[in-house]
């Protein structure tokens, strides 16, 4: 059930097929007036196939989380094609159609702030199913508490306010509401980085088995190796709005073909403390060819001031 | 810093230009003839034809508009309709008492603010704490012109310390100019000072319980340091803008405070204005405060720059 | 990230759990007094307004031209106006006067200002950039002038008032309601309501709305006080209602008007205005204290009862049904074990572990024994955050604090900084420091132990530092708590120092300001801050936590050489199994403010002793390829030790 499940359908045609993306941002000059663009995706291409899940890694300010809110259309892009079903969505005009929302859904970081703090729980899931004109009253309230069961939640916990909620609860009900329209994507953005390990450990093998169970696809955007490695079929690692190197999770992971993959391998903490000096001694060796690098005049990834 | 300074001149043109075209179209938004509102209901065609002439309304807004501005930057704000006075000259007149007692009340609202501020910041919770800031709940409620009488009964009238007409002009007697600015001073600072002491309060306590403090705090220096250099400082950032804020208020409550100790400031010349629809006079004073609060602000912001280095342009 | 979690208000507290929205807001209103107050006082000055022509006892404008003047009487208790007048009565009218006003002003400032925010707010872009200004604009002019002006234009009258005052108001309410919108759109829930299709009127009134309630509440009722007073002031000038319509501010002109001899006419109108305004503010405040769950004292005590909310942190058997998931083994027949939180350690290793054992002559930089801290609820009753917890750090050696949120790992170190948060205190046990015992010690006798007893490294790295502060200024500060140094020479120290923690550049470094420093660098410079007194301890709390796996790796490195060339003890306290298994000699593992297990770190993720902690270790993945035979390695052993611990 890891990464290196055999489920993926390779041959098919993707459900996800993005080319060439390139996303501005409009940033405020001094004093609010003067604004330029920023590229903060400069053309990526990657596809993901029905049933598959792709993690998109990277650092603060790599554009993993950009990426996916043009997929959701919630960044405006700048140049390029993402193809849903051989539809390119990126050029439809201001209005997103509803169609697309139920295909297209999303899971984020912060649990508690995803969920209106006002509003009961089941609310999310039922007003949901009455914009896309799912059902009558008792008919959506039936969809929605059969969303939380399929996510381990009990009925009772529809009435219930975020508040009152612990973290893994709140991520249930965030994933039943992605859930409960039958998407065909879900873009979870570091949808398990904010929970502590064990719920973290609940919430990832919860999405894997919604996944053998229903066929929908991932887009898994996070900063942490360990989590690809677990949930992703195959793997893409954004540098600087740049996609650097991809292919199966266990190839990238393994055997990085390009030197960011390998240093930030080399700098992700390992999971026993077995060799740990022969590491520090590598990462020390790694940074003296960097500074040397950088010495000599070449630009290179040292941390900008 | 002299990029901030500049930056802050000219966000501040054209604030002053929007104040002036909404001052301009004053006239032009009382119902009716604002000539007819102005004579009252007994005047003859005539008059009023003859006032709106004087106003100018019988020429198109746009042309009257920058006649009116073009006199406007040589300093000339048109004649008094009561007064039969340049309107110039009548708050030249009047501008000194206002002003006087304005910087009197924000002296007393910065010294009882920040100093109940810094006071209940720094000691959050403990009793001291609630009965100083329970009195600060207090200030914000009482009526500054209540507060006046209170005072001029019990300190003029009663025990007869100071006159009841206190106004001397600063140029007359400096030191009788500032025994009558005390009690009017006073009644005009609790409010602002309540203001202040509420925010300056809640920047110490956040300010103290900031995770640098922690780190300041481990690190070794001393408490007292900490408040007096890092606290103050931090703190101070949202007070100034509280300050700018508690400046505009005070000019406004000080036009009904200078009624209770009888001060020649433009609040009542306002009043009589406003009573008498003596339009000219009414926007001089709209425009003379608003130019007032505008550069009390202009000055605030290039004090919050001084002390936030990120508010500077970079 | 799991601050996110800590940090969330009260809302969690068990009294808070079972009802929400109104009722809950009721019931916290009924625990403030000044609350109460300010409801009584609103509630008798509606009565007495509703009621006036029943309670009043002479109608306001009744002249009585046998006693002008009067003074209290048997017939007028708080005497008469200029024309015989009755006072009392006025003053009962007056109260409809103030809030007929107030009310109507404050609705008028609702209409105009909350729309204007919602669509400045809303639409955001240029909307917002113009509106923004015109709102900047808008504040030159002050409130009351606002108010005369509409006067001067339209004359007196009830509706000229109104709107008048209402127009001294809506640039407020538009302000507040532009900010909070702002804010909230920018908020994860709005995106998800887009994502799920809903249309944007959906969203603002269904979604942002409800969340501008409550700060709308407060300011309103805030606002209704304020209006009473600017109602007051232009009744005082002659501008508010006729002279006939009796009202407070009316009736202190009049007392103004014979100051001399009727000294006691202003007292009753004042005291009016003075109770009805700090009423509606403590209403305003009330509101806002039930809405946020907070005090406006600036305790933090109730913030931090939200971390100890039992019902929502895993408990152990989801811990284990979890690992048992991330495993892959459907086997859940250990599930039902006690509970550590309940049954702690058995006799393991722990309790043999050198942490507890009695000999203190040994060179323990930070010895903690039997550390036990509790936290006041604001009900009176405490709770437990850390249950007798014992802990030895030597010289040199790097002690790793493991723990989900919850656990009270930090809120140990802050006991050994003496830095609990007010309302939370170490109740039994002792803290020794080089020998030194600071528990129990004096803000003073603290002193001298921090900086060159110990320092600290706190998660988020741009609030470490003072933002108005230069990094040089803040290094120089610190270094001349301890040494009697000049600036220059504090100076060249800092550069030492900055130089010492890998920063390039220093010279420049020491005159920038803490928002030019990444995240790794500012980490750096708190580390630099942290080791200018020469501590003997160097605590890290999550010091790395927030940083991206590059920089943190850089960090730690930095962490291990300084340990190699200075040979302090470290507590690093983390989340992060990784980062306990790349930099710590030994492990603590903690768990609901119980102490699980002590042992080396080589040892604990081979063979973990307690369950809690196999189920950690199965529950974490891994960027590195040889997870799968740690796995089944881990399994042949928690299973067995565990069955020696349910049976022993």
């Amino acid at each position: 059930m890891t990464g290196t499940a055999t489920g993926t359908a390779q041959g098919d045609a993707p459900l996800l097929d993005v080319r060439d993306l390139r996303v501005d941002y409009d940033v405020a000059g001094a004093a609010g007036w003067r604004r330029r663009a920023l590229t903060v995706v400069k053309g990526i291409s990657f596809t993901i196939a029905p049933g598959e899940t792709y993690g998109l890694v990277g650092e603060s300010g790599s554009g993993k989380s950009t990426t996916g809110r043009a997929i959701l259309r919630l960044a405006d892009v700048s140049g390029g094609t993402i193809l849903v079903d051989g539809q390119d969505v990126a050029t439809l005009g201001r209005r997103t159609p509803l169609a697309y929302r139920r295909d297209v859904q999303a899971v984020y970081q912060d649990p508690a702030a995803s969920l209106n703090p006002r509003h009961r729980a089941g609310r999310a899931l039922t007003e949901t199913l009455a914009r896309h004109g799912l059902g009558d009253r008792d008919e959506r309230r039936r969809r929605a508490a059969e969303a939380f069961e399929q996510v381990g939640l009990t009925t009772e916990h529809l009435t219930r306010y975020p508040s009152q909620m612990s973290g893994g609860q709140l991520q249930r009900v965030a994933i039943a509401r992605a859930l409960v329209l039958g998407p065909r994507l879900v873009v979870c953005d570091e949808a398990v980085s904010a929970l502590d390990l064990s719920t973290q450990a609940q919430i990832l093998s919860l999405l894997t088995d919604l996944q053998s169970a229903s066929g929908v696809s991932y887009l898994f955007i996070t900063h942490d190796l360990g989590v690809v490695r677990h949930v992703a079929h195959r793997v893409g690692v954004l540098r600087g709005g740049e996609l650097v190197e991809q292919g199966e999770t266990r190839q990238v992971l393994d055997h990085p073909r390009h030197e960011y993959t390998r240093s930030l391998l080399a700098a992700s903490p390992a999971s026993h403390p077995e060799g740990r000096e022969e590491r520090r001694a590598e990462r020390a060796a790694r940074r003296a060819v960097t500074a040397r690098a950088a010495t000599a005049g070449a630009t290179t990834a040292q941390e900008a001031a | 810093m002299g990029k901030l300074v500049a930056y802050r001149l000219l966000f501040a043109v054209p604030q002053l230009l929007v104040i002036s075209i909404l001052v301009f179209s004053l006239t032009y938004l009382v119902p009716g003839s604002p000539a007819a509102a102005m004579l009252g209901t007994s005047a003859t065609p005539e008059a009023i034809a003859h006032v709106e002439a004087q106003l100018g309304l019988d020429r198109p807004p746009l042309e009257r508009f920058v006649e009116w501005f073009g006199a406007l930057l040589t300093g000339d704000l048109g004649t008094s309709f009561r007064a039969g006075m340049p309107v110039t000259d009548l708050l030249a007149q009047r501008l000194p008492a206002t002003l006087s007692v304005v910087v009197g009340g924000i002296v007393v609202a910065l010294v009882l603010g920040v100093g109940a501020g810094v006071f209940t910041g720094t000691r959050p919770g403990t009793l001291a704490d609630r009965l100083v800031t329970g009195g600060t709940v207090l200030g914000l409620a009482i009526p500054e012109f209540w507060l006046g009488l209170l005072l001029t009964t019990v300190f003029a009238v009663q025990l007869g310390w100071v006159p009841i007409v206190a106004w001397t002009p600063l140029t007359a007697d400096p030191l009788a100019w500032l025994r009558g600015l005390v009690l009017p001073s006073l009644a005009l600072g609790v409010t602002g000072g309540a203001i202040i002491a509420r925010q300056t309060r809640a920047a110490m306590v956040t300010s103290m319980s900031a995770p640098y403090a922690d780190t300041l705090t481990a690190a070794g220096v001393p408490r007292r340091t900490q408040i007096a250099r890092y606290g103050v400082k931090n703190a101070l950032v949202p007070v100034l803008a509280s300050t700018g804020v508690t400046f505009a208020i005070l000019i406004g409550v000080s036009f009904v405070v200078e009624k209770v100790f009888a001060l020649p400031g433009l609040g009542s010349l306002m009043l009589t204005s406003v009573i008498g629809q003596d339009f000219p006079v009414v926007q001089g004073v709209v425009l003379v405060t608003a130019t007032l609060v505008i550069v009390v602000n202009l000055v605030i912001d290039i004090c919050y720059g001084l002390i936030n280095p990120q508010a500077r342009p970079q | 990230m799991s601050n996110a979690v800590i940090l969330d208000p009260a809302d969690r507290s068990p009294a808070g759990a079972q009802a929400r929205g109104v009722a809950q807001a009721w019931h916290r209103l009924r625990r403030q007094p000044s609350t109460l107050f300010a409801v009584v006082v609103v509630a008798v000055l509606v009565v007495v307004a509703v009621a006036a022509p029943l309670l009043a006892p002479y109608a306001p404008e009744a002249t009585d031209f046998d006693a002008p003047l009067s003074g209290p009487t048997a017939d007028h208790p708080l005497g008469t106006a200029d024309l015989g007048q009755d006072l009392l009565s006025q003053l009962i009218y007056g109260a409809r006067t103030a809030l007929v006003v107030a009310g109507g002003s404050v609705l008028v400032a609702m209409l105009i200002g909350v729309p204007i925010g919602l669509v400045l707010g809303y639409k955001g872009g240029w909307y917002d950039r113009i509106g923004s200004r015109g709102l900047d604009i808008a504040d030159a002019l002050p409130g009351l002038m606002v108010g005369f002006v509409v006067i001067a234009i339209l004359g007196r009258g009830m509706a000229v008032l109104v709107l008048a005052i209402g127009l001294v108001f809506c640039m407020n309410f538009a302000r507040m309601t532009r900010a909070i919108t702002l804010t909230e759109r920018k908020k994860l829930y709005v995106e998800s309501a887009h994502v799920s299709g809903l249309r944007e009127r959906q969203i603002v009134f269904g979604q942002v709305l409800p969340n501008l309630a409550g700060p709308l509440a407060v300011q309103a009722a805030v606002f209704l006080g304020s209006a009473i007073k600017v109602e007051a002031a232009l009744s005082f000038l002659g501008l508010g209602l006729g002279d006939d319509q009796p009202s407070w501010g009316g009736m202190l002109g009049v007392a103004a008007e014979h100051q001399a001899d009727q000294p006691l006419m202003a007292v009753a109108p004042g005291i009016a205005i003075l109770l009805t305004v700090l009423a509606f503010n403590l209403l305003g405040d009330g509101i806002n204290d039930a809405l946020s769950g907070r005090r406006t004292t600036g305790r933090r005590r109730t913030a931090l009862l939200g971390r100890q909310r039992p019902p929502a942190s895993p408990t152990l058997a989801e811990v284990r049904a979890a690992a048992s998931a991330a495993d892959g083994t459907a086997d859940v027949a250990a599930v039902d074990a006690p509970p550590v939180a309940t049954a702690p350690v058995g006799p393991g290793r722990a309790a043999a572990d050198g942490d507890a054992d009695d000999d203190r002559s040994d060179a323990a930089v930070l010895d903690v024994r039997d550390a036990t801290i509790v936290a006041d609820r604001p009900d009176g009753s405490t709770v437990t955050l850390v249950h007798g917890v014992s802990l030895r750090v030597r010289r040199g050696e790097i002690l790793g604090l493991l723990g989900e949120s919850g656990s009270g790992k930090s809120m140990l170190a802050k006991a050994v900084l003496g830095l609990l948060p007010p309302g939370v205190r170490l109740t039994g046990g002792s803290i020794r420091l080089n020998g030194t015992e600071l528990a129990g010690c004096s803000e003073r006798e603290l002193r001298a132990v921090r900086g060159t007893g110990l320092g600290v490294v706190l998660q988020n790295p741009q609030a470490n530092l003072s933002p108005v502060h230069t990094v040089g200024r803040q290094l120089v500060d610190v270094l001349r708590a301890h040494h009697p140094l000049s600036r220059r020479d504090a100076r060249a120290r800092a550069a030492e120092l900055l130089d010492l923690v890998g920063v390039n550049d220093v010279q420049r470094r020491l005159d920038q300001y803490p928002y030019q420093f990444s995240g790794g660098m500012a980490q750096r410079v708190a580390i630099a801050i942290a080791l200018a007194g020469e501590p003997d301890l160097l605590i890290l709390d999550e010091a790395t936590s927030a940083l991206d796996v590059t920089t943190q790796s850089q960090v730690l490195d930095l962490v291990l050489d300084l340990r190699d060339r200075l040979g302090m003890a470290i507590v690093n306290i983390t989340h992060d199994l990784g980062v306990a298994a790349e930099t710590c000699d030994r492990v603590a593992v903690l768990y609901r403010g119980e102490l699980v297990e002590v042992a080396d770190v080589v040892d604990l993720f081979d063979r973990p002793q307690q369950p809690y902690t196999a189920a950690l270790l199965a529950a974490h993945p891994t960027a590195d390829a040889d997870i799968d035979t740690h796995d089944t390695h881990h399994d042949s052993h928690h299973d067995s030790h565990h069955d020696a611990e349910v049976t022993a």
